[in-house]
């Protein structure tokens, strides 16, 4: 092609690595491993983990990610630690951080079907639950409507990071399907500060997976006030809520702070009839992984005492994730009749098996 | 039981209070719509001279993000972390168990009279 006699500048062409693996060589020696586990920038949360967040004794043998094989699941956890119901709440937590709402309905819609086709069943200790994403609270509605029949569906499950706080008026779709259902509505973390959801922490975006895991408490909080300020629980009487993965300790904390301030305030929220703590007594789960381990393991027990959690708590492995905990050695201290409420009977009433 | 004439029917027109001594007891009486009603100044919370605080109505119980004003001037909020007394009751609007002592008024040719010691109305103002 003939040259038209002009002087070009092009300002914007991209190039492209072949590979991450193209960086090793510039890379400090500290940060390799990171790079090949995880490649050059943000995924997911955003938050590099360098433990990883699966176990590593818990790939199947046979290949596949943890816990994609059903089998070796029943065996690793379900027989090692005679557990006698699992409750399935899979992975599908970053469809609500997404933006395109329909399509987020289509992936866990899918995802649901994969599971009913795939594990339930396959084990009796088997339960699944349906996932659902935040983004529009009808479609989310809908799956529930979908599924909340079958009898081995007995919850709903979506994500802990979200848009806005889950009290507000937004989300009373889901919860008034998860209630017409008897189904209680679970949150799980996973993708706070990832896509279109808030901050992972009051402070703004911290720098380590550290900080990130340990804060996860915050989102959690600042739920379940909104849970109960925006009295949730007074329009739909007969909803159940259960906080997963989100700490425990801070209960008695988040409680008499929030009825101390009712005292106060309570002209603000008219529609609470109760003390705010007596709806989260009444209305409110926490799973116990990963449960706190203070330096005098007795004191958790004692936390637990004041404010009655014996009837709150559900115990949880979190399987097969790097925090994982064995129910047979945590919770040593707890005395007999607690320690069957929340490794058994609690659950087995809620999710009514 | 004794009856202590501390104010003139003219000094606490409706919507209005006037905070009396009486002894030791400090007393806060107020004028709703033309009836009398006597609380002691002191908050059962951390004791702030609750007497003090300001008078209005509230919202009261009501559906999920309804907003009903009511009680209007029978509402005194502790000038200190903001309680609500019912004044008419001495009850809290959080718990009724919770509540100031209050005392009955009586109103005699124009001059208004606390009723002190161990009537049963104070009695049951009791904390
Ligand atoms: S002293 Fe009255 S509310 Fe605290």
């Amino acid at each position: 092609m003939a040259k038209q006699g002009i002087d070009i500048i092009d300002c914007d062409v991209h190039i492209s690595l072949r590979g991450g693996h193209d960086l090793l060589p510039y890379m400090p020696d500290a940060m390799k491993r990171r790079l090949l586990e995880s490649g050059t920038g943000a995924l997911y949360s955003g938050y590099y983990s360098p433990v990883g967040v699966p176990r590593k004794d818990a790939a199947p043998p046979g290949g596949g990610p943890a816990a994609s094989d059903p089998d070796f699941l029943v065996e690793q956890l379900i027989d090692q630690h005679q557990i006698d119901y699992a409750l399935l709440t899979g992975t599908m937590y970053d469809v609500s951080s997404g933006h395109d709402a329909d399509y987020a309905a289509a992936i866990v819609s899918a995802y649901n079907d994969y599971v009913l086709d795939h594990w339930i069943g396959k084990h009796p200790s088997f339960k699944g639950t349906v996932a659902v994403s935040t983004i529009d609270p009808q479609l989310a509605a809908r799956e529930i409507d979908r599924l909340g029949q079958h009898p081995d569906m007995v919850a709903v499950i979506m994500s802990s990071a979200a848009r806005m706080p889950f009290g507000q008026r937004f989300y009373h779709p889901i919860y008034e399907a998860a209630e017409r259902q008897g189904l209680p509505v679970m949150i799980h973390p996973g993708t706070e500060g990832a896509g279109s959801t808030n901050g992972p922490t009051a402070a703004g975006y911290p720098s380590y997976y550290l900080e990130w895991h340990t804060c996860l408490s915050q989102t959690f909080m600042a739920h379940l006030v909104s849970l109960v300020c925006e009295g949730v629980f007074e329009k739909y009487p007969k909803l159940k809520f259960v906080l997963v993965e989100g700490g425990v300790a801070w209960l008695p904390h988040l409680m008499w702070r929030l009825d101390k301030n009712y005292k106060a305030l309570r002209s603000q929220v008219p529609w609470l009839k109760k003390m705010p703590s007596q709806y989260i007594r009444e209305h409110c789960y926490l799973t116990t992984q990963p449960i706190e381990e203070p330096d005098r393991p007795g004191d958790l027990i004692t936390l637990f005492n004041m404010i009655d959690a014996e009837n709150m708590l559900l115990f949880s492995s979190d399987y097969p994730h790097w925090d994982f905990d064995d129910p047979h050695a945590i919770l040593r201290t707890m005395p007999a009749d607690m320690k069957r409420k929340i490794y058994y009977e609690n659950a087995k009433q809620l999710f009514k098996l | 039981m004794s009856v202590h004439f501390v104010a003139e029917v003219e000094e606490i027109p409706e919507g209005h209070r006037k905070i009396v001594q009486v002894g030791k007891r400090s007393i806060g009486i107020f004028n709703i719509r033309g009836e009398y009603y006597a609380l002691l100044n002191y908050c059962p919370h951390y004791g702030a001279e609750l007497c003090k605080g300001i008078v209005s109505g509230t919202t009261m119980e009501s559906k999920v993000y309804e907003y009903i004003y009511g009680k209007d001037q029978e509402i005194i909020r502790c000038p200190w972390h903001g309680w609500e007394f019912d004044i008419k009751t001495g009850c809290s609007l959080f718990d009724e168990k919770v509540r100031a002592k209050r005392y009955e008024v009586i109103v005699q040719e124009g001059r208004i009279g606390l009723v002190l010691g161990a009537s049963s109305s104070e009695a049951k103002g009791e904390q």
